[in-house]
């Protein structure tokens, strides 16, 4: 679908004036080879009949570096595609949020002088759905909070108890403190049987509300 | 031949075992499922899905995965049709005529045909696949370290020509993947590189990982940007089974289609993603009345249709073979197979010949599954095809956020596919594709290493890549097609391929 549009945007080329896209594109190669020349600088370079380490990285970063010259003397001739460059903040930054929530709240880990709690995949797969969701600008909390309650029991069961996979499900002192004598398999149904109902009511509620306003819930 | 018939037959009964049947048939489903649905490919799938894997065999895994890779080929057809988006790269030649048939009333008889053809490719693919096997991999006995650099150099280069927009940027990102691919500690020297003196660096960047990033979660980054309508067409979708005349205008572009896709999926550097291009093409060009192409032809839907499913079929010959992976989804196959154990390459046929000819086997058989079980449900796909994008994308970055998770219990990992997303994103928006990239990063150990052990054996001599007849013919390729690409006059025609 891309490749088509791209195409025939290709062909009409603007004269003279500088592509910014390709002068970032330029940019960015410069970008990376610097990095990965300072990165590799330290290692050994050695000789053909001993490659060291660090043969390869720095030849990598050179020919990285000499391909953005091309491109640069493109950009300042004004070739390659015009387009424009929009970037959007809100998808970006959601979705890396989301991730960074999970792997904050999966499980505990120690950084130098403190450490996160571990909160189980109860409380990380619906932050991740939530926070992730609203990187669309037509998110709705209810149907997100809705796929979140059947999602997160499903992949506990599909992952901890068919396949096995040792994920934490709860909060750790919860488990510890609550459910003292239950079995990991055990917990995880009850936990995954809980959110399941949870999601049913929240579903039997919401037909309920959209039942009074028929258009409530007709959207894309 | 006899040989021939009795390695298929020993994959037969493998494959049909009661579990590998299961197996197959729930990757097919799978598979055609991110197929059908834009957004979700078949690489972030099978990374999501490798974890899964650990609790099976070696041979139903590589059978699950093979059918989830094939079974995206299927599915992504039948968006192209009823809805004129593309569910899959490759069938976005399939949007020109077969949403037109759509439109026309011919929905069913336009995903018969590229069901029938589907169906056709992937039993020449089975079958050529068996026949080559042998040959190709009492050819790669005779490779040594500096053949087997010359034959990826030559891959890259491939993947070079084959990319779409900017060649440069082509070459800028699988020299970038490279790059990526020397991170953490050198194999040979045991020193670190380049990991900002990180532990969780030290053993490199994990494969599924980047391709997670650069194809799950940029996909929805980039998704968001641009809100897509979705048509599904809303005539009737017809009878499915195309009659005599509609058969008979197929057959041949099926039989031509089947033969490029073939030819064009071995080539190392993702040949397949070209096959239904130059199918369609081809067709376009040896009609007899070119004009009716676009309007709802449906020879522009039996030869692409054909062609991509045997370009995904046969791109599995380079990495049984040899070893190497033509395209991301193989190379997540090595990942598959290096957590049973195996090493891919000219030993497994030797070595374990029930891997080998069973999955070849379950290749054909899937088919045949998908032939019969995809077209009674695609009123259920269509539903499908309603949920929104809103709510589909949040699912898919929870569920890699769990898969990668539980690869190795690391929430490093986590954290880094959403980086990763993000880099993928920005580079995509200045022209940069992440395909080329991920090539050479899986290429780049294995050319790393190759590399250094063909200068170690020749005291330092570079002339070792030369020396050799074969390694010389492959560089020489390898030149003459990059010199070709970067001809105008070519790169005119080459743009006109994809702008097709």
């Amino acid at each position: 679908m891309t490749d088509v549009a791209r195409g025939a945007l290709g062909s009409r080329k603007q004269a003279g004036a500088v592509s910014r896209k390709e002068l970032g594109a330029a940019a960015i190669l410069i970008a990376l080879a610097v990095l990965g020349f300072a990165l590799s600088s330290e290692l050994p370079r050695g000789t053909l009949r001993s490659v060291g380490a660090g043969m390869l990285p720095q030849a990598l970063s050179v020919l990285l570096g000499l391909c953005a010259i091309p491109i640069l003397l493109g950009a300042l001739r004004g070739a390659g595609e015009p387009g424009e460059l929009t970037f959007s903040l809100r998808g970006p930054a959601l979705v890396l949020s989301a991730t960074a929530l999970f792997a904050l709240t999966i499980k505990s880990s120690h950084f130098e002088g403190w450490s996160t709690p571990e909160l189980g995949l109860v409380v990380a797969g619906p932050l991740a759905i939530v926070i992730g969701g609203y990187a669309s600008p037509e998110a709705r909390l209810r149907p997100l909070v809705t796929l979140a309650l059947f999602l997160t029991p499903f992949s506990l069961v599909l992952f901890g108890d068919l396949l096995n996979l040792p994920i934490p499900i709860m909060p750790r002192y919860v488990q510890e403190v609550l459910l003292a004598g239950w079995s990991y398999r055990g917990a995880l149904r009850l936990a995954a049987a809980l959110m399941a109902g949870a999601g049913v009511l929240v579903l039997l509620v919401g037909r309920r509300v959209s039942a009074k306003v028929p258009t409530a819930t007709k959207g894309g | 031949m006899f040989d021939l018939i009795g390695n298929l037959g020993l994959g037969l009964a493998v494959a049909f075992s009661l579990k590998n049947l299961v197996l197959c048939l729930t990757g097919c489903l799978v598979g055609t499922l991110v197929g059908i649905l834009p957004g979700v490919g078949p690489i972030a799938t099978i990374s999501m899905l490798l974890p899964i894997t650990f609790g099976l065999d070696p041979v139903g895994a590589l059978i699950m995965l093979a059918g989830i890779y094939y079974g995206a080929q299927y599915g992504g057809s039948t968006t192209a049709i009823l809805v004129n988006i593309p569910g899959e790269a490759t069938a976005v030649v399939t949007t020109l005529d077969g949403h037109q048939m759509a439109r026309r009333g011919r929905a069913g008889i336009a995903l018969g045909i590229a069901a029938i053809g589907s169906f056709i490719a992937g039993t020449f693919a089975t079958l050529l696949i068996a026949a080559l096997a042998k040959p190709l991999t009492s050819l790669a006995l005779v490779f040594g370290p500096a053949e087997y650099f010359s034959l990826m150099v030559m891959g890259l280069v491939f993947a070079v020509v084959l990319a779409h927009g900017s060649i440069l940027k082509a070459i800028a990102m699988i020299l970038f993947g490279i790059l990526l691919s020397t991170v953490g500690i050198d194999l040979e020297t045991g020193e670190a590189r380049m990991t900002l003196g990180m532990d969780f660096l030290a053993d490199g960047i994990d494969f599924a990982v980047l391709a997670m990033g650069v194809f799950g979660v940029a996909e929805i980054l980039r998704n968001l940007d641009n809100v897509e309508t979705r048509d599904v067409v809303k005539q009737s979708i017809g009878r499915l089974l195309p009659g005599r005349e509609e058969m008979r205008q197929s057959a041949a572009p099926i039989l031509r289609g089947t033969l490029i896709g073939s030819i064009l999926g071995i080539l190392p550097g993702n040949g397949a993603v070209l096959g239904p291009f130059a199918a369609y093409t081809l067709e376009k060009k040896i009609a007899r009345d070119p004009s009716r192409f676009g309007k709802g032809a449906i020879e522009g839907v039996a030869g692409p249709e054909s062609a991509n499913n045997a370009g995904a079929q046969t791109s599995f010959i380079p990495l049984l073979t040899l070893g190497i992976p033509p395209n991301a989804v193989m190379a997540l196959m090595v990942g598959a197979m290096t957590i049973h154990g195996i090493v891919p390459g000219p030993l497994v046929m030797t070595n374990s010949p029930d891997l080998f000819w069973g999955m070849i086997a379950s290749m054909w058989i899937g088919n045949l599954m998908l032939l019969v079980i995809n077209l009674p449900m695609i009123g259920l796909w269509v539903k499908l095809l309603k949920v929104p994008y809103q709510l589909m994308f949040p699912a898919i970055l929870m569920f890699c956020s769990i898969g990668i998770f539980s690869i190795n219990s690391e929430p490093v990992q986590v954290l880094l596919i959403g980086l990763f997303g993000f880099a993928g994103y920005i580079l995509a928006k200045f022209g940069f594709e992440p395909a080329p990239m991920l090539l050479g990063f899986v290429l780049g150990r294995l050319m790393e290493e190759n590399f250094r052990r063909a200068l170690l054996v020749s005291r330092g001599d570079m002339a070792t890549f030369v020396d050799s007849p074969i390694s010389a013919g492959l560089l020489l390729i390898a030149a003459i097609m990059l010199i070709v690409v970067l001809l105008p006059s070519f790169r005119r025609g080459r743009e006109d391929v994809f702008a097709e």
